[in-house]
């Protein structure tokens, strides 16, 4: 009933260097709605997206999708989405939903926010990790977006999620530079 | 020692912490300072807990001295009435909201803008094909409603003919909806009000006007009684009846005024008990929410205070009889007996959430905060120099009255001559004494210090934090900017070559020497520091003009010629100007005590021990040791 269930990347280009500093750009893996539709835990990657855009555009602050090739992990992705983004902040994406919040000048290995564990991640979680950077973004201290944590999710998803890596592992090109994409799928306006 | 000169320590108990100051005395009474060690004060200063913190600080002063314990000759105790302080704080009005009559709280993006009047309608009732209702609507969304759906639902009854004029949510989607709105009036440019959490409460098919206000502006209809008048078509009696609304609206970026047949905001004021004051013969009594204006100048007409009590069962008799019962565990007097001397009584506001409204609203209640201070005569000083004395394997006495060897350590401040005031400013009491041209010393003490600063800033700001309001009491703020800089309060930009921490970023922080610490806030910079400042005038600068006057000849600041500011709070980076500033216009010079010109205000009392036994005959001395 909200929204579309796949959503579709379409390349438009190499991604550029932003000039806005009101942008948050949102780097997603190599099979992020391409070969994955859903997390792990079966939230669409559809609703993903409308969820940390929508986040975004709360704060009046403008939102860039970007794909990143050449590597699945997410520090590296999220990095190079920092590195592109005119305010300097990114959101980086898993496909199996592992979501950070990273910033230009911080080291790759560092974040402001990360969000480890991907099965506790819901449409709420993702509205917050938008609504965040848009607010890193103004310059503005948000209060980290509080999460969920389950000792038993690491032996109960670690199989899965070892699985999922390996899949996203096999999607990279290596040496390709990040492309700049759009969201192809209108939300349906079911009312 | 084999120079004929003489190892000794001299030991100054305050409030929170234990100072010694080691020196060597020669046989012409000639004084080589060796070093100097503090500590934090073990027990209520003045009892006999204090042995072991005394002890403590002449171990490590020796120890950094380089001095063998076994020489040491004698340690010379200062006489310290023990002073307690206790600190209290009330709410005295409260904000309550009947009925659901209003909405005010400024949630961080509310969409569109302007002002809508009109019913308020479930968005329930628009889904589907039934007629929309006539005249102006405000649409009421409860959660679990997506923005896109609402968007879409609202779009739609608007093509069938509803008067949308505006609309409150239950969650953070005012933006998203506004964005999302395509019918009239064009742009959508209604305003939206979101982050209701009791949205349900709203009550439904009543008159009702939301407003919303432009980036950085606040309302201006709904905040004035006359604009709620026009809105509703109030007559005057209804209009003097919705002022309290108004008044509560001011200042917010949005609010929600819904009219309703007995719906209300109440301020009301909380009783929270009579003070009662004696003294000068006289007995007064005052109610505490009243004001500490009402209070302080009660006060000033009982000087000097003999004692202060409750109303029993009231908030303010259970502060009182609290501090009283702390008395009794120290001294051993019985409570009947123990004087509440002095009370300090400062206007505060604690940040609160309204009581009945729906989307947490947090009103600046009015609260008063109270120090209160006790004083005993029966100190049991001798019981600490003999128990030290016993652990020590030494001499130990009472060298001198705690005042009088302020105002001896304050003089070797370089530039200060006689009459010379003090204000000792530590963590629960300012003291003040002053030393006059022929020799006379008087000392008082009054009530709040430090303690209580770190207290208004904990409140003020709703920290809840002890530790991170004492960090903002001492150390200045900064903004991170980013990574690599940070602007200081005072505007200037300071650049780091390495990255600062994450968890700092974008964040008002207290620049500790340990690196930035950030402070949980919302509030900027400017907020904060006039916060930290408002509380230091109030006490110290308050506290300074009180203590001096009550020291002065004939109360008359201009008898005052030098004052020197010692104890910890002196060593602050703000409160030694603001009392200059306060007593500049008293042509009085005022600063930071230098002791002995390398001490700073620390260790007045300690050297100032050493120093009176140093210029007692000889004769005396000698008994000393021998006893």
């Amino acid at each position: 009933m909200t929204g579309p269930t796949t959503a579709s990347l379409r390349e438009v280009g190499p991604a550029a260097r932003g000039t806005r500093p009101d942008e948050v750009v949102i780097a997603v893996s190599p099979a992020f709605a391409d070969f994955f539709t859903r997390t792990i835990v079966d939230v669409p990657h559809a609703e993903v997206l409308r969820q940390v855009m929508a986040g975004v555009e709360e704060q009046g602050v403008t939102s860039r999708l970007i794909r990143v090739w050449d590597t699945a992990d997410l520090a590296a992705i999220a990095h190079t989405g920092a590195k592109l983004s005119g305010s300097g902040i990114c959101v980086g994406l898993l496909s199996r939903g592992t979501t950070m919040i990273h910033q230009k000048d911080l080291a790759r290995l560092s974040n402001l926010e990360l969000f480890p564990q991907s099965p506790l991640l819901d449409a709420a979680v993702f509205r917050g990790i938008g609504a965040n950077a848009a607010q890193y973004a103004k310059g503005e201290s948000p209060e980290p977006v509080p999460t969920r944590n389950d000792q038993m999710a690491r032996p109960r998803w670690q199989a899965k999620a070892a699985l999922l890596h390996l899949k996203e592992f096999d999607r990279i090109r290596a040496g390709v530079k990040p492309v700049e994409v759009v969201l192809e799928s209108a939300p349906s306006l079911a009312g | 020692m084999d120079d004929g000169s003489r190892l000794v320590v001299g030991v100054d108990i305050g409030n929170s912490t234990t100072e010694a100051c080691v020196a060597a005395v020669d046989a012409a009474g000639r004084v080589q300072r060796l070093g100097s060690a503090l500590t934090r004060t073990t027990g209520v200063k003045g009892t006999p807990d204090n042995t072991d913190g005394a002890v403590t600080a002449v171990r490590r002063a020796l120890e950094g001295a380089r001095r063998d314990p076994a020489g040491l000759d004698l340690v010379l105790l200062n006489e310290a009435t023990p002073v307690i302080s206790g600190l209290a704080m009330e709410t005295i009005t409260e904000t309550i909201i009947t009925e659901s009559t209003m909405i005010g709280h400024n949630p961080s993006t509310p969409g569109g803008g302007g002002l809508g009047a009109g019913t308020t309608v479930p968005i329930d009732d628009l889904v589907g094909d039934a007629p929309v209702p006539g005249g102006p609507s405000i649409v009421v969304v409860p959660r679990g409603w997506d923005f896109d759906r609402v968007a879409a639902v609202l779009n739609d009854a608007v093509g069938r003919g509803l008067e949308l004029v505006a609309a409150v949510l239950a969650h953070d989607d005012a933006v998203l909806v506004a964005n999302r709105l395509t019918g009239e009036p064009a742009g959508g440019a209604i305003p939206i009000v979101d982050e209701v959490g009791a949205v349900e409460r709203v009550p439904l098919g009543m008159a009702a006007a939301v407003e919303v206000a432009a980036p950085g502006r606040t309302i201006r209809t709904l905040s004035d009684s006359y604009g709620l008048a026009s809105v509703f078509g109030l007559d005057p009696d209804q209009t003097r009846q919705v002022a309290p609304v108004a008044r509560a609206l001011t200042g917010n970026r949005s609010a929600v005024v819904v009219r309703t047949p007995s719906g209300d905001v109440s301020d009301r004021r909380v009783p929270v008990g009579e003070l009662v004051l004696t003294g000068a013969g006289k007995t007064l009594r005052v109610d505490v929410d009243a004001g500490a204006e009402a209070i302080m100048d009660l006060l000033g007409r009982v000087q000097p205070l003999e004692d202060a009590t409750g109303e029993p069962g009231t908030h303010v008799g259970g502060m009182l009889a609290q501090v009283r019962d702390t008395m009794t565990d120290v001294t051993g007097q019985p409570a009947a007996e123990i004087r509440i001397r002095d009370v300090l009584a400062i206007d505060t506001f604690v940040p609160r959430e309204v009581r009945g409204g729906l989307a947490g609203e947090v009103a600046l209640e009015n609260a008063v905060a109270l120090a209160a201070m006790v004083r005993t005569s029966r100190s049991r000083m001798q019981v600490v120099a003999d128990r030290v004395a016993g652990a020590l394997h030494c001499s130990a006495r009472i060298g001198g009255v705690e005042g009088e060897m302020a105002v001896r350590g304050a003089l070797t401040t370089p530039g200060t001559d006689r009459p010379i005031a003090v204000l000792d400013m530590g963590g629960g009491s300012t003291d003040a004494a002053l030393l006059t041209a022929d020799g006379a010393c008087t000392a008082v003490h009054v009530a709040g210090a430090g303690e209580l600063v770190t207290k208004l800033i904990d409140s003020e700001l709703a920290l809840d934090d002890r530790d991170t309001a004492e960090q903002v009491k001492w150390y200045p703020l900064a903004k991170v900017e980013s990574f690599f800089h940070v602007r200081h309060e005072d505007g200037t930009v300071q650049f780091f070559t390495e990255p600062l921490p994450a968890h700092v970023f974008a964040r008002v922080v207290v620049m500790t020497p340990d690196g930035p610490v950030p402070v949980p806030t919302r509030h900027p910079v400017d907020h904060v520091r006039r916060v930290r400042r408002e509380a230091k005038r109030r006490v110290f600068v308050v506290n300074a003009l009180r203590a001096l006057r009550q020291v002065a000849p004939g109360g008359s600041l201009r008898m005052l010629e030098f004052v020197v500011l010692l104890g910890g709070s002196a060593l602050d980076f703000e409160i030694p100007e603001m009392i200059a500033d306060a007593l500049a216009g008293h042509g009085i010079v005022c600063g930071t005590g230098n002791v002995h010109g390398t001490e700073g205000p620390r260790n007045a009392v300690a050297s100032g021990l050493v120093d009176a036994w140093a210029t007692e005959p000889a004769g005396e001395q000698a008994g000393e040791l021998a006893s």
